[in-house]
């Protein structure tokens, strides 16, 4: 597909509201734009190049555009930082790609009411470098944290490492502010005031713009939530001789009700191979062990003392051993560096090949892991059979609920693909592969994202199957948003709305 | 590796095979990683928060030039947007946690380097960057006092009345912005050496070390400049060169040896280790104190491409009456004066923003000056800090031992 370049009367509107130094139609500027980490379809990159791209630095330039779209018909994409793993920064039928980057800006603090409001381009990590100055932090930590931004982990519904104790991105994202697909500014949160955590008035309406993946407008401020730093953390890794062991260990530790728990996270035996690649990685352990579990507390001193007492007794009562201080906090420390990296991939002969590493998450019941740790792995190893540009990198599971960890499961099989491979072919079976994926989740009561997203091909197909009569309505509030499909068109089947309308 | 060749050679602009050769490896690598954690960390980025000013910008278009997507004129002023700071390449975990056992780091600075030489080679060029250059190649120095012929008449003035021989077996080599701009420095830091007994001389013709011409683009004349100052070393003898400049540092260290291969065989010693280890071995004592509320600015090219940040700190601890509010080197790792690679040149305002910022953060430790031990980024760093309500004060480390050694000082 050749992009059409804009209007030359559009560029001058863009300009008008942005300024002229914030409007970009050069090359360099969309093509740069097109992709995020997820694997990339590298043959077809002229299908995702925006046409042009505007960098606002306020909610009002943010709604004129979105107004200029409506009145051209023109689609919009909003982009932030770019790391998200499902594609919704990936424009799919060209139009203005609004990046929010330069709307970084802290705006207010509270200590008293305990929020911060920021703008959407702002990072975790820059944010935590100023709060913890005056002793508080906002604690969504993502495998992305030193560079996803608040605006795309609304837009995503983003899931934090440490979510087990302080919540997910939609529990700390107090209320936002949105542009809506025609252009209007409105506040969403538990009811009215900006700075309220419950409130019983009216529709909840803020879960509903939380993950829409860039379709029902672009968050144009956020007021989060403000939790003490901690005094203490305390790490501890547990191996075992096999997964079954380890599984049960998991759940254990995450029935076990201590408060300071943040989270548990199983590694499962190919995932141990995959970190053995390199005499770097972080598990020098003899090849008995077949599985470890990771887990890590969040508190006050004396709090996370207690904790950890009972927490290791659970770990080592239920088959595990531990694995010392060094591995323990070596590796949490570097828990967001370490596990994606290009040279560990590997063809079906060992032979070295720089691979992109593939998420692919889903929510899982506990009592359902196992089982679908079979077929995943079951699923890569055909992929691999067929073409030598795919890896099983291994799975983890991590615990997925919000202050109370039991129950589901962020898991994720990560595999690693050669990218320069991509060919028709090629694609097709991974796009095959990923709804197959999908399909296991569904049937085992899971879904089939509990981080990522959902609209990447593929998995998207099986989006109605999971939600059910949730879709359909879906479908009338985007119909009734956006009636002209400017947000993000093309993403999550919601063109199918408007087919129907017609 | 990858099959882009076809695709290549229906590009626009056809990246030559020794330079695919080069890069494609670690395009892709950078390509296939897509952390973006250097993304937070870099000086210019944090200032234009734009994609196409970041290292996965600069590799990616590597893949997408070879696939025919992009030509050297359509990402050619994108690669103006770099200090060659380094900090994208610590903060990046290809190196570190692959680089050891691969063999392996994304080199981003000289990437920068080699995209802003193609341009150059094939006819893109940045006016301000052009004419700095023809400056440069006229005068031997670069052109640093904004108009001020910089010539070779006055390229050692900086040492009058200090009795300097020229020539020797030591030879100290002082950077453009000290010799005409703020000779303070190398007059300090030459007062030092001489107190503790150090023979030195200087060059019988110095010319720019050709680093910021390398940086630029402007190879050739960078290894001519090179030829050069080897030369006028090798006719006295020299066999140990002194830096003052961390740029020279890395230009000395780095490019020198790459031109000239083994026949390279300078010492080259750093003032600042230099002095930390005469301050160590108890040959140079500092006893006068020096009442001032500090803090130190790790030069990037001294702290994040060489790894020196004990050294400045060491010697900062060493001087009586400080009160050194010390900020890690980690944390300094996003921290820039702006002025490195010619950045300054091309895109002054966001060059003093960066500087802004980086004073601003000195400012919130309460501070009364801030110490640097990079020359090039003084200037920038003194003119935020003279114009904030409170001024801080920005002297070079050398400056400080000159005076904490009671030695004359003329800042």
């Amino acid at each position: 597909m050749t992009t059409v370049e804009l209007a030359a009367s559009v560029v001058d509107e863009l300009r008008a509201i942005c300024g002229h130094d914030y409007v970009f139609t050069g090359k360099s500027a969309r093509f740069n734009r097109a992709r995020v980490p997820a694997p990339f379809p590298v043959h077809r990159w002229e299908d995702h190049v925006p046409q042009a791209v505007v960098l606002p630095q306020s909610a009002e330039q943010v709604s004129e555009v979105v107004k200029l779209a409506n009145r051209h018909r023109i689609p919009v994409v909003p982009r932030a930082g770019g790391t998200g793993l499902t594609d919704g920064a990936v424009p799919l039928r060209h139009g203005i790609m609004v990046d929010v980057k330069l709307m970084n800006r802290i705006l207010e603090l509270d200590l008293q009411d305990r929020t911060v409001t920021v703008q959407p381009g702002i990072n975790m990590l820059k944010l935590n470098e100023e709060l913890k100055k005056h002793g508080v932090i906002y604690p969504d930590n993502p495998a992305s944290y030193p560079c996803s931004l608040v605006g795309g982990r609304i837009g995503t519904s983003g899931w934090s490492l440490i979510g087990a104790r302080y919540g997910h991105t939609r529990d700390l994202v107090v209320s936002f502010q949105i542009v809506l697909p025609t252009g209007e500014l409105i506040e969403v949160g538990d009811g009215g005031g900006r700075k309220v955590r419950k409130s019983s008035t009216g529709y909840q309406l803020k879960h509903l713009f939380m993950g829409h993946q860039g379709t029902l407008g672009i968050v144009t401020e956020a007021t989060l939530e403000l939790v003490p730093r901690p005094e203490a953390e305390f790490s501890a890794f547990f191996s075992y001789p096999d997964y079954m062991t380890a599984w049960h260990s998991t759940g254990a530790l995450a029935k076990s009700g201590i408060a300071t728990l943040a989270g548990v996270v199983i590694f499962d035996e190919r995932k141990l191979d995959y970190l053995r690649r390199d005499d770097e990685a972080y598990i020098p352990q003899p090849p008995e062990v077949k599985a470890v579990v990771a887990t890590a507390m969040y508190g006050n001193a004396d709090e996370v003392r207690a904790g950890a007492k009972r927490l290791l007794e659970i770990g080592l009562e239920t088959g595990g051993s531990y694995l010392g201080d060094e591995i323990s906090q070596g590796d949490w420390a570097s828990r967001h560096d370490r596990y994606a990296t290009p040279q560990h991939g590997r063809t079906r002969s060992g032979q070295v090949a720089l691979m992109s590493w593939h998420c692919e998450d889903a929510s899982i019941p506990w009592t359902a892991l196992p089982r679908v740790r079979e077929e995943w792995h079951a699923i890569a190893d055909r992929l691999i059979e067929r073409f030598e540009m795919f890896d099983d990198w291994g799975m983890f599971a991590y615990t997925n609920g919000a202050y109370k960890p039991w129950a589901d499961y962020l898991t994720e099989i990560d595999i690693g693909i050669w990218e320069m491979r991509w060919d028709e072919e090629s694609w097709a079976a991974w796009v095959e592969a990923k709804r197959d994926i999908a399909e296991v989740a569904i049937r085992h009561g899971g879904s089939i994202s509990a981080c990522h997203g959902a609209c990447r091909e593929g998995e998207v197909d099986l989006v109605p199957l999971e939600l059910g009569g949730g879709f359909e309505v879906m479908k009338k509030i985007k119909r009734a948003l956006d009636p002209l499909n400017i947000m993000n068109p093309g993403k999550y089947l919601l063109d199918q709305a408007y087919e129907e309308e017609s | 590796m990858g099959d882009g060749t076809a695709a290549a050679t229906a590009g626009q602009s056809t990246l030559q095979p020794e330079f695919l050769a080069e890069w494609r490896n670690a395009a892709y690598n950078c390509y296939s990683s897509g952390h973006k954690f250097c993304r937070e960390v870099c000086p210019v980025m944090q200032v234009t928060r734009d994609e196409a000013h970041t290292p996965t910008a600069f590799h990616a278009n590597v893949v997408a030039m070879e696939k025919g997507h992009l030509a050297i004129e359509d990402v050619a002023r994108d690669y103006v947007h770099c200090t060659q700071c380094g900090a994208c390449e610590l903060r990046c975990p290809n190196t570190l946690f692959t680089g050891d056992f691969y063999r392996f780091r994304q080199r981003t600075v000289d990437l920068v380097t080699a995209m802003r030489t193609l341009a150059v080679e094939s006819g893109i060029e940045q006016p301000r960057w052009k004419e700095w250059n023809e400056l440069t190649e006229r005068y031997r120095s670069e052109p640093v006092l904004d108009g001020t012929p910089v010539t070779q008449d006055t390229v050692a003035a900086w040492a009058a009345g200090l009795d300097l021989p020229v020539g020797g077996e030591t030879i100290l080599f002082c950077d453009c912005e000290a010799a005409f701009s703020r000779t303070s420095l190398p007059r300090a830091a030459a007062r030092v050496l001489q107190h503790v007994g150090i023979e030195f001389g200087l060059m019988r013709e110095q010319w720019c070390c050709g680093g910021p011409a390398a940086e630029m683009g402007y190879a050739d004349q960078a290894r001519r400049f090179a030829e050069h100052n080897v030369a006028d070393w090798r006719s006295v003898g020299a066999k140990r060169i002194l830096v003052l400049d961390p740029h020279d540092y890395i230009t000395l260290t780095e490019h020198y040896p790459r031109y000239f291969g083994e026949e390279f065989d300078f010492e080259i010693v750093l003032v600042v280790e230099l002095v930390a280890e005469l301050v160590r071995e108890g040959k140079l004592e500092l006893t006068s104190p020096v009442e001032r509320v500090v803090t130190y600015h790790d030069a990037c090219r001294l702290n994040k491409r060489k790894g020196i940040y004990k050294a400045p700190r060491e010697i900062l601890a060493a001087i009586p009456g400080l009160t050194f509010k010390d900020v890690d080197h980690v944390t300094q790792w996003s921290y820039c004066s702006g002025a490195g690679a010619g950045f300054a040149i091309e895109r002054p305002e966001i060059a003093a923003e960066i500087a802004r910022r980086r004073v601003e953060k000195a400012a919130e430790l309460e501070i009364d000056m801030l110490v640097s031990a990079c020359v090039w980024s003084e200037r920038p760093l003194g003119a935020q800090g003279s114009s904030r309500e409170r001024p801080i004060e920005v002297v070079d480390l050398m400056e400080l031992v000159a005076q904490a050694a009671g030695l004359e000082v003329e800042r």
